[in-house]
């Protein structure tokens, strides 16, 4: 029983990184029409970035992880105003587009701070226990601030004026424009804020886990993936979705070896693409 | 002139739509060629013809969505040739469109409360917008995902969402398209509604030709991108070349 109480809380620290990675990438397909392949790479600078920050400046943790929410978010907002913007209903090259600039961006990072995986470690360390339920106190502390975030995404998207221009946007954009929503300027807008929140994950769960210039592939199949299986252009799905795949991975991971984490979840995306093409919580084809 | 007077005049000027000489071509297809009209607040035009005669490229023009090839438009002297949609929406010029007319994914009452809020509506245009939700029998289904709507009543809560910014001049594409016979007049009481509160002038594409008579004084017929005719409905209607330029055409679409 505690067993399965600590696996579940793996998975649900899982899922709570792949929420807000997954909540990025379905805003800016949902809002943009635009697959974002450059996901990950936000994701990886965001995570140099906060390193570069304690290590070379020696700003204290949770500034450094705002600091590269921040750079990361500005990032994307420049990348979408200046370039993805004039070929926004190009779909070829919108994919050619983000494309190229993760691979700028990890070369980039390859260039500046060399292959191999920088020393980044969490500020604290230790272990909540209750019986013989445990948590590490980094995966606990990064699992709030993600939630918190969640939340806040949420708030934002259903309770604002802006959340609802963009969720308008997301549902029609001639009618949206017609009633005199400016696309120039909510783009961008919703592209850094969706980048921004990669940028924030990858700030808090390098630590955690790793960190290297080449790891951005992964977290564009996982944030990929996720949405794919909410439901393409989901809010809610994508949320959904990152907690069920999560569950999956630690689960699998736990009771059927590591290498099988990955096989049961493709094969679980596999089955219930057959069964509900459209995702779980995925609306029928949207019309052109 | 009094004080009281004169912004009223000038009210009245700001909102004339005022269509020169306005070419499309696409390519070396040309959809219409020196197009032009002026529409004085109050004003209800018709634009008729058959298939592929540029209205509904007229109203793309016009409302920003394609940028003509050559020609001026004005709203209330300024000019706006080729202003963004967004821009011409908040100046007070705003389309309704043949198909797509909703936030689909959304309820009936978050696409009212949308469409007053980014155009910086007011509580009185929301009173405004009940009433009619009342008469299109839309008050009771404010919760119903808008895309389950019949067909009629979607249609009308497109138009609904048109009226709801506040427009200085409405530009109506097939509003009557797909309705039923009695949902048909729905259309006439919601020009008229229009008219009526908001001052605004109306232009209408329809293939309704009962429809263009009730509502409209005034009708410019389209062929092949030129104007064959333009005038009151009854004398236009008749003419011989009028009649020729439907022939062809589907049997809903014939001037009886």
């Amino acid at each position: 029983m505690e067993g399965f109480v600590n696996t579940a809380l793996i998975g649900v620290s899982l899922g709570a990184q792949y929420a807000l990675l997954a909540l990025g990438f379905t805003l800016i397909f949902g809002i943009l029409g635009v697959v974002n392949f450059a996901h990950g790479g936000f994701y990886v600078l965001g995570g140099y970035v906060a390193y570069a920050c304690v290590q070379h400046l020696g700003v204290p943790y949770p500034i450094a992880v705002m600091v590269a929410a921040l750079a990361t978010a500005g990032l994307g907002y420049v990348f979408e105003y200046f370039l993805l913007e004039h070929l926004i209903d190009n779909h070829l090259a919108t994919l050619m587009l983000t494309l190229g600039f993760y691979l700028v961006m990890a070369t980039g990072i390859l260039v500046v701070f060399g292959p191999e995986s920088p020393e980044f470690r969490f500020p604290i360390s230790g272990t909540l226990r209750s019986g013989g339920i445990y948590i590490p106190l980094e995966n606990f502390v990064v699992l709030s601030v993600c939630l918190l975030t969640i939340v806040g995404v949420y708030l934002l998207m259903y309770f604002t004026d802006f959340g609802r221009a963009l969720r308008a946007l997301a549902d029609d954009r001639p009618v949206a424009m017609a009633q005199g929503l400016r696309p120039g300027i909510l783009f961008p807008a919703a592209f850094g804020l969706a980048t921004g929140l990669a940028g924030l994950t990858g700030a808090l769960v390098t630590p955690i886990l790793s960190l290297a210039p080449h790891i951005g592939d992964s977290v564009l199949a996982i944030s990929f993936i996720t949405v794919i299986l909410g439901g393409l252009g989901s809010i809610g799905g994508a949320t959904a979705a990152a907690f069920i795949v999560g569950m999956v991975e630690a689960f699998s991971s736990v009771y059927l070896g590591g290498s099988k984490g990955a096989l049961t979840l493709f094969t679980l995306v596999l089955v219930i693409l057959v069964v509900r093409p459209s995702g779980l919580f995925g609306r029928e084809v949207r019309g052109a | 002139m009094t004080p009281a007077q004169a912004p009223r005049a000038t009210r009245s000027h700001a909102d004339e739509l005022r269509v020169e000489k306005v070419t499309k071509r696409f390519g070396g297809l040309k959809v219409f060629e020196d197009l032009s009209f002026t529409l004085a607040p109050g004003d209800v035009m018709g634009v008729i013809g058959p298939n592929g005669a540029g209205k509904t490229t007229l109203i793309n023009v016009i409302c920003g969505r394609l940028p003509p090839t050559s020609g001026k438009i004005s709203l209330g002297g300024r000019d706006v040739t080729a202003k963004p949609v967004h821009t011409l929406s908040r100046m007070g010029l705003v389309r309704s469109f043949q198909q797509t007319n909703t936030f689909r994914p959304a309820s009936v009452s978050e696409n009212i409360s949308r469409a007053i809020r980014f155009s910086g509506g007011s509580d009185e245009v929301r009173e405004r917008i009940e009433d009619l939700l009342g008469r299109f029998d839309l008050s009771t289904r404010l919760d119903d995902q808008s895309d389950k709507l019949p067909y009629g009543l979607q249609k009308m809560l497109g138009l609904l969402l048109a009226y709801a910014t506040s427009p200085k001049v409405l530009l109506l594409d097939e509003p009557a398209a797909g309705l039923e016979g009695r949902e048909r007049t729905r259309v006439d009481d919601f020009v008229a509604h229009a008219r009526a509160t908001l001052g605004c002038s109306v232009l209408i594409v329809e293939h309704d030709m009962d429809l263009i008579r009730r509502l409209c004084p005034r009708i410019m017929v389209l062929d092949a991108g030129r104007v064959i005719a333009e005038g009151a409905p009854a004398e236009v209607l008749a003419r011989k070349d009028v009649i020729d330029a439907y022939v062809g055409a589907t049997d809903d679409e014939v001037p009886a």
